[in-house]
């Protein structure tokens, strides 16, 4: 068994007007040691995943269908069946989370170090003062902060040590998966740099499953060996990230990855995907992308294509898929 | 002057009050701009490239007299601007317009569009109504946001970012303004979208044959947008360049670092490691030295006592203010 497995997740938020379908049958595998790279743009459902893995959904988050089996060596359990009490021996010790606009999760009236003590002194209520203080030193140096900043409050620390603070605290129950949520938008570039690089290393030193959501195709390259693309609630793509790079096969995945703008190589003119992505309260029938597909047929806005395994790890949702040999260069 | 450039800035300073003493006597200064000085010729996109908090934006903001500033002088098709009073000013504010960041908050949510889009026709008594009207609905039809009767009496909150940008994008073209500046008209966006918004600012620049300048944080926007690029590191402009030119021989290690950064989005390549120490600070009351001299790898003794150096053509139209890439350079 993988060290998780989802499948066919769905989770829909109820609103006044309908349900919003930001999670509409999600299925992917996460090996030890593994980083996953969840591409999308804004409301296309990825931060809803990882809130739905760690079943931190709010009041109107309505779980559907689905297993999310997380087996650590000791046999599959599946977090959506558990009940309230078991669950959270599973989450910050199982798996973990770094959150989107990480700096602000911070309490600016605990020291940082009290503040992951906190979580090691409740996962682990047998340790004592001193083991904690040494295990949050040992941390500090992992994430590469001074540990002798254990006893500074969050104000006193610059956006990229709060960002490394939260990794810490993210990694103090030894998680075997972390999910990392866009840990790095809001900072600027060289901070990014060694902020992707500390999580890489960390990742390998640790061995640990990584699930890293970004809207960022560039950051998702550095950091990921496979890649899922998400649209509209679902994965139109999955594979490594070379094939989804050099090969990719859903029209989608083309798109992104030909209009993001680089600082390397000739610059080219870029592609744009005509239109908007669909309010998922109410998607179009058919393959959600349909309506802004240059390949699209009338089966693409009638049959819903399925996700299937085209290749050994490349998975797809499209009837029409770019050709094998396609003219990209 | 002579008639080659748009727009000349020269040792444009703006100092921000960080703090006050007793009695509310400024005692220190944050130097969000300091010295700065450039020119944009006719046609031409300058992308004003730094981390936040490097003062960029400020820049913007004083170029389109939505901040004064604390000194220097700023030149429109060759005059000074400096004094414009009453009719001038008014006249200068015409021609330079300013696209803001995030489409959300620059949209006034209790008006129509066509409010939006037609109120500087208003402030400045250009036309009457039907007239308005025709000039709102071709200016909708430009920015792509067709037909234009259905969106004109709509409100903000029923389009998407992406359409609101389009809004704030004809909302600024409508006096037809020669000169605009647009303050990362495309980070709010999603990757989708930001294209064709880049697009649509490239064909009414040459439409309209208006010059910008183009702040952004995003090297690889600055690129794709830009004829030039000009580097901004705490208040200075460190490097600035033609923008092939400044990004295959980049001679600033501050520039260096910054491309060294950005991350690339091919999963087979392999960056190297941004030559930078620590981290940035604020610029309150900085010591008369070279802004980058804490945190750069090539720095010397002569650094630390010199001051910040002056900007230098090193190559034909590539200007560094470094004096270290000024010396080997020489040598």
């Amino acid at each position: 068994m993988p060290l998780l497995s989802v499948n066919d997740l769905v989770m829909y938020y109820k609103t006044k007007m309908g349900y919003v379908r930001a999670v509409d049958g999600i299925s992917f595998t996460l090996d030890r040691g593994e980083s996953l790279g969840i591409v999308g743009e804004s409301g296309c459902g990825k931060t809803s995943i990882s809130m739905t893995l760690l079943r931190l959904l709010p009041e109107n988050g309505e779980f559907q269908r689905g297993h999310v089996y997380f087996d650590d060596g000791s046999g599959p359990v599946d977090l959506i069946g558990l009940p309230e009490h078991e669950m959270r021996k599973y989450r910050w010790k199982g798996i973990s989370m770094v959150f989107q606009a990480a700096m602000n999760s911070l309490n600016p009236v605990y020291t940082v170090g009290d503040q992951i003590m906190e979580a090691i002194l409740n996962h682990y209520p047998d340790t004592s003062f001193d083991e904690a203080r040494a295990k949050v030193a040992e941390l500090f140096k992992l994430v590469g902060l001074d540990p002798k900043r254990m006893d500074q409050y969050p104000h006193q620390y610059s956006g990229g040590m709060k960002q490394r603070a939260v990794i810490a605290l993210a990694l103090s129950c030894d998680p075997k998966i972390i999910i990392a949520d866009e840990p790095t938008t809001a900072l600027d570039v060289i901070v990014q740099d060694r902020i992707l690089k500390e999580m890489k290393r960390i990742q390998r030193k640790l061995n640990m499953g990584m699930i890293y959501i970004s809207h960022d195709i560039a950051v998702i390259a550095e950091v990921s060996d496979k890649i899922a693309v998400m649209y509209a609630g679902k994965f139109v793509e999955l594979a490594d990230s070379v094939t989804i790079f050099k090969r990719p096969r859903h029209p989608y995945t083309f798109g992104l990855m030909s209009s993001f703008p680089s600082i390397t190589g000739e610059k080219k003119k870029l592609f744009t995907i005509p239109g908007e992505p669909p309010n998922l309260l109410n998607p179009p029938p058919g393959c959600r992308f349909a309506p802004r597909c240059p390949n699209a047929t009338k089966k693409c806005s009638e049959e819903e294509p399925n996700f299937i395994e085209i290749e050994p790890g490349h998975f797809l949702a499209c009837w029409n898929p770019i050709k094998q040999e396609g003219e990209r260069a | 002057m002579n008639g080659e450039y748009i727009l000349e800035v020269r040792n444009l300073k703006k100092y921000f009050p960080a703090d006050r003493g007793l009695f509310g006597r400024v005692r220190h200064f944050v130097h969000a701009v300091d010295e700065v000085s450039f020119e944009i010729k006719h046609g031409e996109s300058l992308g004003l490239v730094g981390e936040s908090g490097c003062g960029k934006t400020t820049t913007g903001k004083v170029i389109v007299k939505l901040e004064e500033p604390t000194s220097g002088e700023l030149f429109l098709s060759g005059e000074n601007v400096g004094k414009y009073v009453g009719p001038r000013k008014r006249d200068y504010h015409r021609k330079v317009q300013m696209i803001f960041q995030d489409p959300y908050e620059s949209l006034n949510p209790r008006m129509t569009i066509f409010d939006i889009i037609a109120e500087p026709l208003n402030i400045h008594g250009i036309g009457n109504l039907k007239e308005r009207e025709e000039r709102v609905a071709d200016l909708l039809q430009e920015v792509g946001l067709t037909p234009p009767s259905s969106f004109m009496w709509r409100y903000p909150h029923e389009l998407s970012g992406g359409q609101r940008q389009r809004v704030a994008i004809a909302r600024a073209l409508v006096l037809n303004p020669t000169f605009v500046v647009a303050d990362e008209p495309t980070s709010m966006l999603d990757v989708s979208i930001r294209t064709g918004i880049m697009d649509l600012m490239m064909e009414l620049r040459q439409a309209h044959d208006m010059s910008y300048l183009y702040i952004t944080h995003d090297l690889a926007v600055a690129r794709y947008m830009c004829e030039r690029i000009a580097v901004m590191y705490l208040g200075k402009i460190v490097e600035i360049s033609e923008t092939e030119e400044l990004l295959s021989n980049p001679l600033h290690p501050y520039t260096r670092a910054l491309l060294t950064a950005v991350p690339v989005p091919d999963p087979e390549f392999s960056r190297g490691e941004p030559e930078i120490m620590g981290s940035v600070t604020k610029p309150i009351d900085p010591p008369p030295r070279c802004r980058f001299y804490d945190r750069c790898p090539i720095r010397t003794k002569d650094c630390e006592t010199s001051d910040h150096p002056p900007l230098v053509e090193i190559l034909p139209g590539h200007f560094v203010a470094c004096y270290e890439v000024e010396k080997r350079k020489q040598g």
